[in-house]
């Protein structure tokens, strides 16, 4: 027995003995998501004529949610350049986001227009955001997390916050790198002018997380999911822009 | 157990989680900002706690936490109140 394994009091941290609400998908939709077909035609004309978006390795997506889109951050407009390059897939792909940004008029619409938004009412407890992450995962959608937490100022990547690595270790699910490019200049922190200039966006294979699941039973459970954030940063830096 | 037992107790399990030498830890140094622990290997030492004393410490505490002599006054708190 490893009397390093933690696992209990962070599984319990993230409630994941407690079951999943039947609702749990359809209590975060809101009227805003009808509005979505008509925003993302609308954007598909800058997306592929004004700040044109390469799409790569969508074919590494997994068949089927549950999975963990984990993406560099650099524009507030990030989300929508990802959900966008989904298609379809896009309507089983939720975020958490807070109650400061999600009831601000103007950028809450928009929020809640292009996306599923599963609301927290603090950052100060982060396990609230995990607890919500994990149990969208175990209902069988997938989540959107940037794992710097932050926009990087200058597109090099930030450190990652370990909590990816917890997520995705803890709930069993496969994390999916993605490599932003681009919208650093397209849109910049603080501007709210598009610019013209080229987008990439590259999903990377899966990380399976039985490996690390498996090196969970002789380590600290900490260590693993620093492993895990550390791995999929790696992953990231490698995948082309 | 008596008060500087369960504290050099804690000191080492500590050490052990973060990895840092027991001597090299000051029980009143911040051990986020001085010992470079991040927010979750933070709860890492709770997760340890638990482990070893079934303390299952609430989040709400872990936001008090800064020092290992925070640590060991939640512990010695949790145990009284389990009447160990």
């Amino acid at each position: 027995m490893n009397d390093q394994d933690t696992s209990g009091y962070w599984r319990k941290r993230l409630g994941m003995d407690e079951p999943v609400p039947a609702d749990e998908l359809t209590k975060h939709l809101s009227w805003h998501r009808h509005l979505r077909p008509l925003f993302y035609a609308a954007s598909s004309i800058p997306l592929r004529f004004y700040c044109p978006e390469k799409v790569l390795g969508l074919e590494n997506l997994p068949a089927k949610p549950p999975y963990i889109l984990a993406p560099n951050h650099l524009s507030t407009m990030d989300f929508v350049t990802v959900a966008w390059a989904l298609g379809k897939r896009k309507e089983k792909l939720y975020t958490v986001a807070t109650s400061f940004f999600l009831d601000q008029p103007f950028m809450g619409f928009f929020m809640k227009t292009y996306g599923n938004m599963v609301r927290i009412d603090t950052e100060r407890d982060f396990f609230s955001a995990l607890r919500a992450a994990a149990r969208i995962v175990r209902a069988g959608a997938s989540v959107f997390i940037h794992p710097e937490g932050l926009r990087s100022p200058d597109g090099n990547l930030l450190p990652f916050h370990t909590g990816v690595g917890l997520l995705a270790v803890e709930t069993g699910v496969p994390l999916v790198p993605v490599r932003i490019s681009g919208t650093i200049d397209v849109m910049p922190t603080g501007s709210i002018i598009i610019y013209p200039h080229p987008i990439t966006i590259n999903f990377g294979k899966p990380m399976e997380m039985g490996p690390y699941i498996e090196k969970k039973k002789t380590a600290q459970a900490y260590d693993v999911y620093k492993e895990v954030t550390e791995d999929l940063r790696q992953r990231i830096i490698g995948l082309s822009r | 157990m008596p008060d500087d037992q369960l504290a050099k107790e804690i000191k080492g399990l500590v050490s052990k989680v973060i990895k840092v030498p027991e001597e090299k830890i000051d029980v009143n140094a911040n051990i986020f900002t001085d010992l470079g622990v991040d927010s979750l290997l933070g709860v890492e030492i709770f997760a340890a706690l638990d482990k070893k004393y079934g303390l299952d410490v609430p989040e709400d505490k872990l936001a008090e936490i800064n020092t290992l002599n925070d640590v060991i006054n939640i512990v010695r708190e949790m145990l009284a109140k389990k009447g160990k």
